[in-house]
């Protein structure tokens, strides 16, 4: 299962934290911190592996990857392969994307909602959904029309307005 | 796009990133928050969008750190919103906010289910990820055949169907219940023929999820696993938008892989023969290619068959193919790649018998340990340790000590324990088992626990032979300039007891080790002054002649400690000094130490301890269980160091310990052995530092009774303790010893705990661990037992004798008389069942361990419920032979009472693990259970058994119960041993509830022959 996906800049600052396994507000910050301190200590060119019992507690594992000024994390636990992780941010990563053209950290900060529902499209309690990253962009694009529509006009979807005049 | 249409959250957004400091942030935060706050008050003037926002924000500055709590019921109340947006925002910051125990998560229950069973299908995604991320017991309760249906619909979209697949799975972890239906399996197993991929890898995640807990129900779903991988892998069968850099979804074969991970092997030959097709294909045509992403993806699927094949333990040809495969990993450039290496092949040494294969990568493996990176070197660090035996050793040893002194912080503590403990272990003679612990403590004091000194000098104290080595070391470290005061404690503790043997060599006269090791004393803590001023008074002892000098010398010191703040080091002043005076009777009281009792490692049962609490039962693990061949005992942890063969262990030397006979003699020699004392301790007024305990408490006061009976009363408190000493040792003599050896854990709890599992451990003690491993099969079982030998020295005498009740035939093959230092033997046990009893045979185990004779008296698992196998029946089945037995002999009703009060899923849980197998849905009233099984024996054969259980919801410590079979006798045992687990508690068998009112079951023939032997132990477990 996985645990956790935290998303935080090069100094620290969160940008996306979903934990899969409650932990308490103070928990979550405390640790993003002691997550910050362990990746902004590796350098260039290991491997994307780290060892995280000591702070997530038994049978977790962590990979992450760093981009620009982005690290993506995952914690997970045996249950999960390694590399499959790994490949998974790889997917949300394209997928930010191409939702964004061309990602940078801006977006990421301006369009929280949207991170959201985009980790909402690949992962789902804590398990793979989907890894296909077109997919993805369909379910998105879908959902973010569904937000437009109704936005400005109050437009229930006819499937609904079926349902609620029975 | 509907967000940074909300200028209102940008705008705050940026705000915060224009802050410049943490405390502005605060304050800003602060304002927004109780903007907030004010706008939810009065709520009327509030639109639909202006809460979207508001909660947005709130997210937003949860996320940052800030407690949000006035706004979850805010959260909570858009799920209930009409409109898509706000419904959105509702659902995402509650699964955000809110964890499966709020109490407001009830508030939204009905709305969600009304999402679910509605039409809508966006509004089904949004509330199954609500129920996906944080639903619970009580939503799996209410809406697990809800989601089933979304999930089986044909009518749903994938994107709706793959989310009720992982919501199931949620649902399934919080009550395993919701697939407790007729007919899941074969549901299950129609589910993986879907086309859509996405459909199918939530699919396969809810198989993983179901098979590692029970694989037993879904067999129909192996050839199933094996065709999708041949679809992936070999047709490369898949929509171009699923494959993931060339490969075909990699994360599906992953999962379809590990499925077939938690089933014990692949029996259909066809399926069988088509997998390892599928395999091969995968190990052989994975090459390293410059793209990383496509590296990664190919090395996922490569690893997880590696995996696969380590479990179905292919033939060796395969393996030794895997092993080959994972040396090349370890050196390649791509770092992810060494370190799943070097994992894997952490993990193959647990499973299977690859030693010497993996023997020929070592010098790559320890060059790791030198790799930048240090994920990869704590990878290096744990296979070198799990690789390590006899034969590798002093190879490996070395090279973790030499790397100690470059290693970081970060990894010393472990790597000093790590090397500690192989070298205990493996120890080819024991003077270079002393001279590592000593580089140790040279080179990583400060990494080095209290633990390891202490098992050092254990070591020393109970080998004639290693002493003058030891002290000739400790006196070499000694005269360096600059050391721990590790160092200082356990040199100068050696030198006090042994520095005598030195006499006759340059500078080790009585006063130039005092000196060298008073030079010492002003630079330590106060916890090393009391051995210090210990080993002076053993020096002092040891003089010969007598140096008035240098008694002078000692008394002076002995006198500046008297008036001591720290209690310890001024009673042990104040009583050294009053012996000084004592003249020759102080070379009585002071005696040498005796030798300590073989005992468990401390270090060792801490790295145990510590593999213990990673629980998560992952499919390796799982497979090491299943795989009895050499592990020790599988509930052991050893094996996850290794599990070395049983001859290498075997092979352990260590010459200069203690043989058995001279063991005798040695006690001859010193009457009381070292554990006698150390257990007085506690009693002991002599306060003395926790942590040492377990080494210095008896250094104090030490000597034949008669001796210390002389010391004047009263003189100090020590002189009391004494006495005590002397009363307890004129209790126990040495014939008595086999009373001292304690268990380790419970007996009962470890026999429950077999009645239920099939392997773990029977018994253990200092000396000799007992595991059972079993197999059942109809009215025949087959148990084996694993004798270990836990210690350095051999077990003799070992007889072991079963005392089998009327109703089990068994035959115990041969047990050798000795067990070797350190090996284990097993020895198979055949079992019949002859006809349905209750009782329980007995194991009568006996050995000699240094003198001492042990008997124990062991239950052995072999219990009714071993020979009743699951089975599943239909109403259609149910009822008519329900019928058919009327009445008494056949049929058994009983009212019983006193019942252990449990939620009826709890009890279901209990009959199903005893293979009472809980038939939902046959009994129309909620509160009643109804289950079958069949009953093997040689007498009645294949028996079929029904059990009806109706509780009463107002009280439960009441039931009745109905049983029937086609045997009389089967149908009263059964019906007692059903109750002997609903009223007691199976966990403490000694104390059963005093309400207990069925009568105990009459004592039968077993039971008075295990009571003629050892009434107490046995009678009370049996009931």
């Amino acid at each position: 299962m996985i645990k956790a996906v935290i998303m935080m800049n090069t100094q620290g600052k969160p940008r996306l934290t979903k934990f899969y396994d409650f932990q308490p507000p103070e928990k979550q910050q405390e640790l993003v911190r002691t997550l910050y301190s362990v990746l902004c200590t590796r350098p260039e060119g290991v491997s994307n592996f780290v060892d995280v019992a000591s702070i997530f507690g038994p049978d977790s594992r962590l990979v992450y990857k760093h981009y620009a000024t982005l690290y993506f994390v995952f914690v997970y636990d045996s249950a999960e392969n390694e590399l499959a992780m790994l490949d998974l941010i790889q997917v949300f990563v394209e997928t930010l994307d191409k939702c964004f053209k061309n990602v940078c950290e801006l977006d990421i900060v301006f369009n929280y909602g949207k991170l959201h529902t985009i980790i909402d499209e690949i992962i789902f309690g804590g398990q793979v959904l989907e890894t296909n990253s077109a997919e993805i962009m369909r379910a998105v694009e879908e959902i973010s029309r569904l937000e437009a529509a109704s936005s400005t006009i109050s437009l229930v979807p006819k499937s609904v307005s079926n349902w609620r005049s029975r | 796009m509907a967000l940074s249409g909300m200028r209102g959250l940008s705008m705050f957004i940026s705000d915060i990133r224009n802050c410049q400091n943490k405390e502005q942030e605060r304050l800003r935060v602060d304002k927004e928050l109780g903007n907030i706050r004010g706008k939810f008050k009065n709520e009327k003037g509030l639109s639909p969008y202006e809460k979207k926002k508001y909660v947005w924000k709130m997210l937003y500055v949860y996320m940052l750190g800030y407690d949000v709590d006035f706004g979850h019921m805010e959260a909570v109340s858009l799920i209930s919103a009409p409109k898509y947006p706000e419904k959105q925002v509702g659902y995402i910051a509650t699964s955000c906010l809110l964890n499966e125990n709020h109490d407001f998560l009830r508030l939204a229950i009905n709305a969600v289910r009304n999402d679910i069973i509605g039409r809508n299908e966006t509004f089904q995604c949004l509330a199954l990820t609500l129920v996906g991320n944080i639903g619970g017991r009580e939503f799996a309760e209410s809406l697990a055949p809800d989601v089933q249906r979304l999930l089986m619909s044909s009518g749903c979209r994938p994107l709706v169907r793959k989310k009720a697949a992982l919501c199931l799975l949620r649902l399934y972890r919080k009550n395993p219940d919701v697939v407790n239906i007729d007919g899941w399996p074969d549901r299950m197993a129609q589910l993986l023929d879907e086309r859509d991929l996405g459909v199918l890898t939530s699919a396969m995640s809810l198989l993983v999820a179901l098979v590692s807990n029970n694989h037993d129900a879904y067999w129909s779903c192996v050839p199933k696993c094996v065709k999708i991988l041949e679809r992936l892998a070999r047709n490369q069968d898949v929509p171009q938008d699923y494959t993931y850099y060339g490969i075909p979804s990699p994360w599906l074969q992953v999962k379809a892989m590990r499925a077939l991970q938690y089933f014990p092997t692949i029996e259909d030959p066809s399926s069988r023969r088509s997998l390892f097709e599928v395999l091969q294909r995968i190990l052989m045509g994975t090459d390293v290619v410059k793209n990383v992403n496509k590296n990664n993806a190919s090395h996922a699927v490569l690893f997880e068959a590696l995996a696969l094949v380590m479990h179905l333990d292919a033939e060796k040809e395969m393996m030794s193919q895997c092993v080959a495969l994972l040396g090349k990993f370890i050196a390649v450039r791509e770092p992810n790649i060494r370190y799943l290496g070097l994992e894997n092949m952490t993990r193959m040494l647990m499973v299977t018998d690859v030693h010497d294969i993996i023997k020929r990568h070592q010098a790559q493996i320890i060059t790791s340990l030198k790799d930048p990176d240090i994920s990869i070197r704590r990878r290096a660090l744990d296979l070198l340790y799990g690789m390590c035996d006899v034969s590798n050793a002093k190879d490996i040893v070395e090279e973790l000590l030499q790397y100690l002194s470059t290693a970081e912080f970060a990894m010393r503590e472990e790597l000093s324990l790590k090397a500690a403990i192989l070298a205990e272990k493996f120890a080819p003679d024991l003077s270079w088992y002393v001279d590592v612990i000593l580089q140790l403590i040279d080179k990583a004091g400060d990494f080095v626990s209290d633990d390891i000194w202490f098992r050092v000098v254990q070591f020393v104290t109970n080998n004639e032979d290693l002493q003058p080595y030891a002290a000739l070391k400790a006196r070499e470290y000694l005269e360096k300039p600059a050391i721990h005061e590790t160092m200082v404690k356990v040199s100068a503790y050696i030198l006090g007891e042994f520095g005598h043997l030195l006499a006759r060599r340059p500078g080790c006269s009585p006063r130039e080790l005092f000196s060298i090791i008073h030079e010492k004393l002003p630079a330590v803590s106060t916890s090393t002054i009391p051995i210090l001023l210990s080993s002076y008074a053993k020096i002092l002892m040891h003089m010969q002649p007598l140096d008035s000098e240098l008694q002078r010398q000692i008394s002076a010191v002995f006198r500046k400690y008297e008036s001591c703040i720290d209690a310890e080091i001024q009673q042990r002043a104040v009583e050294y000094l009053a012996l000084t005076v004592k003249g020759p009777a102080l070379a009585d009281i002071l005696a040498e130490m005796p030798k300590f009792p073989e005992r468990q490692s401390a270090l060792i049962k801490k790295a145990e301890d510590a593999e213990i609490d990673t629980a998560e039962q992952s499919a390796i693990k799982l497979r090491a269980a299943q795989q009895g061949s050499n592990a020790l005992v599988v509930a052991d942890p050893l094996p996850a160091n290794g599990t070395p063969p049983v001859g290498s262990l075997g092979l352990v030397k260590v010459p200069s310990m203690n043989t058995n006979t001279n063991y005798e003699a040695t006690q001859k020699a010193l009457p009381q052995p070292n554990g006698a004392l150390s257990e007085m301790d506690s009693q002991q007024a002599i306060p003395s530092p926790d942590l040492l305990g377990d080494l210095l408490g008896p250094l104090a006061i030490e000597g034949p009774p008669g001796d210390a009976a002389q010391s004047e009363p009263g003189s100090a408190s020590g002189a009391e303790a004494t006495s005590n000493v002397v009363d307890a040792l004129a209790l126990a003599p040495v014939e008595e010893q086999p009373n001292s050896v304690q268990p380790i854990g419970s007996i009962a709890e470890r026999f429950q705990n077999l009645c239920i599992k099939d392997s773990g451990v029977l018994y253990e003690d200092p000396y000799i661990q007992i595991g059972i491993k079993a197999e059942w099969r109809a009215h025949h079982g087959r148990m084996v037992l694993f004798l270990g030998n836990k210690n350095t020295a051999p077990l003799d005498s070992v007889r072991a004798l079963i005392l089998p009740p009327a109703n089990l035939k068994m035959e115990l093959s041969l047990v050798p008389e000795t067990i070797p230092p350190r090996a284990q033997v097993q020895c198979p046990l055949e079992v019949v069942n002859l006809c349905p009893s209750r009782d329980v045979a007995v194991l009568d185990f006996s050995y000699k361990f240094a003198a001492s004779m042990v008997n124990i008296k062991l239950r052995l698992p072999a219990v009714l419920n071993k020979f009743l196998q699951p089975l599943s029946l239909s109403a259609e089945e149910f009822f008519p032979s329900w019928r058919s037995l009327s009445g008494p002999p056949l049929k058994l009703q009983e009212v019983v009472r006193g019942v252990r009060p449990m939620p009826l899923i709890e009890m279901a849980n209990l009959f199903n693990t005893y293979h009472l197998i809980v038939c939902p849905g046959l009994d129309p009233n909620p509160n009643n259970l109804v289950a079958c099984t069949t009953f093997y024996s040689e007498s009645t054969r294949a028996m079929l058994c029904l059990i009806r259980v109706e509780t009463d919801p107002a009280d439960r410590t009441q039931l009745r119960m109905t049983i029937a079979s086609g045997d009389p006798t089967l149908t009263f045992e059964l019906k007692e041993f059903i109750k002997e687990q609903l009223v007691a508690i199976p966990a403490n068998p000694r104390a059963p509830p005093p309400s207990q009112a069925p009568a105990p079951p009459p004592a039968q023939a077993p039971t008075q022959v295990a009571a003629l032997t050892d009434p107490g132990a046995i009678l009370a477990g049996l009931l």
